[in-house]
C-alpha cells in the first residue's frame, strides 16, 4: 500500500483497518500526532487530509484512498515555520504540549477555510481539541493572532 | 436537472420491483398496486415511520433550524447538544468552523469493525452531515413531521417512492439500522420503514389529523 505523508510517498504492508495514526507512529516514526483517546474525543491525534483537519485515530488507512496526509512535521520546518507556529511560540501557549500539534492542525485548518474567524467560529472550531493544561484562553488568542499575520501577508 | 433524471428513474421504477444493493443492505422498492392500501392502513403505517423519524437515531440530526446535532436517546443518558460545542452550520457539514467527517471519517466500505467501539464517531461510507434545516424533526410532533414529510417544499421535492429511493441511497439513513457501538438502532428495519414509507404513499399520504 502507498501512502503520501508531508510530500513524501511510503510503502507500507498493513491491515486496511488499522488507523493513520497507529501507520503514522508506529510504521513511519512520524510522531508529532499524539494518541490521546483513540475515539475522536480529544483531537490530539489531529492531521490534515487533502488540507482538512482530521481525527488519525478515526481514519482507517484503508479508507484513505490517494489522499495526501500533512502532520505537524511537514506544517513548517524549523527555518520557515508555519504562520500558525509562529503565532504559537510567540504566545508561548503550549503548557505540557501534549495536545499542541493536533490544536495547531485543527487551527490550521480552521484559517485556512476561515481566515478571519470570530470568537464564537474559533470556539466552535477547536472546542474538540481539549487540552487539560487549560490553555484555551492563549488559544483563542493566537488564533486571531495568526489570523491577523494572514491578513497582513 | 438531476431531479428530471430521478423522475425518469422512478417512472421506471414504479412499474417493476427494482433491487437495489448498497452498502451490504438490500432494499427493495416494490410499491403496493394503487388503491390497494385504506386511509386507516396508511395511518398504521405512518404511526410506524414517526417512530422511526422520532428516534434518537434519525432526530439527532433533523434539527430543523438549529445547527446544533444533539445527543439524545437511552444511548446518551440526559438529553443534550452534541459535545464539543459543534456547530454544523448554514453548511450543515460544519465547514464555517469544523467539518462532521473531522471525527466522522468516510470509509470506502463496510469495515465489520468500524462503528463497534463505544463512545467513537460513528462512520459510513459518505459524508456525514446535519440534514437540510426544513426536514426538522427532534421534539416535534407526529402531525408536524407528518406534513412536513409529505410537503415537496419541505421533503427535498420527492414523493414518496422518491422517499423511499432516497433511503435506499444515504447511507447514513441505513446506519441507523446498524449504528453500532451502544448505541440503540432506530425501530423496525430498513426494509420495512421502505415498505411503510411506499404503503403510507399509496394510501395517499394521510397524517392524523386530516
Amino acid at each position: 500500500m502507498q501512502i503520501t505523508v508531508n510530500d513524501t510517498s511510503y510503502t507500507i504492508d498493513v491491515e486496511p483497518e488499522m488507523p493513520l495514526l497507529w501507520v503514522l507512529r508506529e510504521e513511519l516514526g512520524i510522531t508529532g500526532p499524539k494518541y490521546g483517546c483513540g475515539i475522536a474525543q480529544c483531537g490530539a491525534c489531529t492531521v490534515h487530509v487533502n488540507g482538512y483537519a482530521v481525527r488519525s485515530c478515526q481514519l482507517a488507512i484503508g479508507d484513505l484512498g490517494n489522499s495526501s496526509v500533512k502532520t505537524i512535521e511537514g506544517l513548517g520546518t524549523p527555518d520557515s515555520l508555519h504562520i500558525v507556529q509562529e503565532a504559537w511560540i510567540e504566545h508561548q501557549v503550549a503548557q505540557c504540549g501534549y495536545c499542541q500539534s493536533g490544536q495547531i492542525m485543527q487551527a490550521a485548518s480552521l484559517l485556512s477555510t476561515n481566515p478571519d474567524p470570530s470568537d464564537d467560529q474559533i470556539d466552535a472550531a477547536m472546542s474538540g481539541n481539549l487540552c487539560r493544561c487549560g490553555t484555551y484562553p492563549r488559544i483563542r488568542a493566537v488564533v486571531k493572532a495568526a489570523a491577523k499575520k494572514l491578513q497582513g501577508s | 436537472m438531476k431531479m428530471s433524471f430521478l423522475r425518469a428513474a422512478f417512472a421506471i421504477t414504479s412499474l417493476f420491483s427494482v433491487t437495489v444493493l448498497s452498502a451490504g443492505d438490500k432494499v427493495e422498492i416494490n410499491p403496493p398496486l394503487a388503491g390497494s392500501v385504506s386511509k386507516e392502513q396508511g395511518l398504521e403505517a405512518w404511526s410506524r415511520i414517526f417512530e422511526v423519524a422520532s428516534h434518537p437515531r434519525c432526530a439527532n440530526c433533523h434539527t430543523g433550524p438549529s445547527d446544533r446535532p444533539m445527543w439524545s436517546g437511552p444511548s446518551y443518558g440526559k438529553t443534550r447538544v452534541h459535545g464539543m460545542n459543534i456547530q454544523a452550520g448554514n453548511s450543515r457539514i460544519g465547514a464555517e468552523t469544523i467539518l462532521c467527517s473531522t471525527c466522522h471519517t468516510n470509509k470506502s466500505e463496510d469495515w465489520s469493525n468500524a462503528n463497534v467501539t463505544k463512545h467513537a464517531a460513528p462512520r459510513v461510507a459518505m459524508s456525514w452531515a446535519l440534514a437540510p434545516a426544513t426536514a426538522h424533526w427532534f421534539g416535534r410532533t407526529t402531525q408536524q413531521i407528518c406534513e412536513q414529510l409529505r410537503n415537496p417544499e419541505t421533503n427535498g421535492d420527492r414523493d414518496t417512492l422518491e422517499i423511499a429511493e432516497h433511503l435506499n441511497h444515504d447511507l447514513i439513513l441505513h446506519w441507523a439500522w446498524a449504528p453500532g457501538g451502544n448505541r440503540e438502532p432506530a425501530p423496525y428495519s430498513l426494509q420495512e420503514h421502505v415498505n411503510d414509507i411506499l404503503a403510507w404513499g399509496v394510501a395517499g399520504t394521510p397524517c392524523p389529523q386530516d
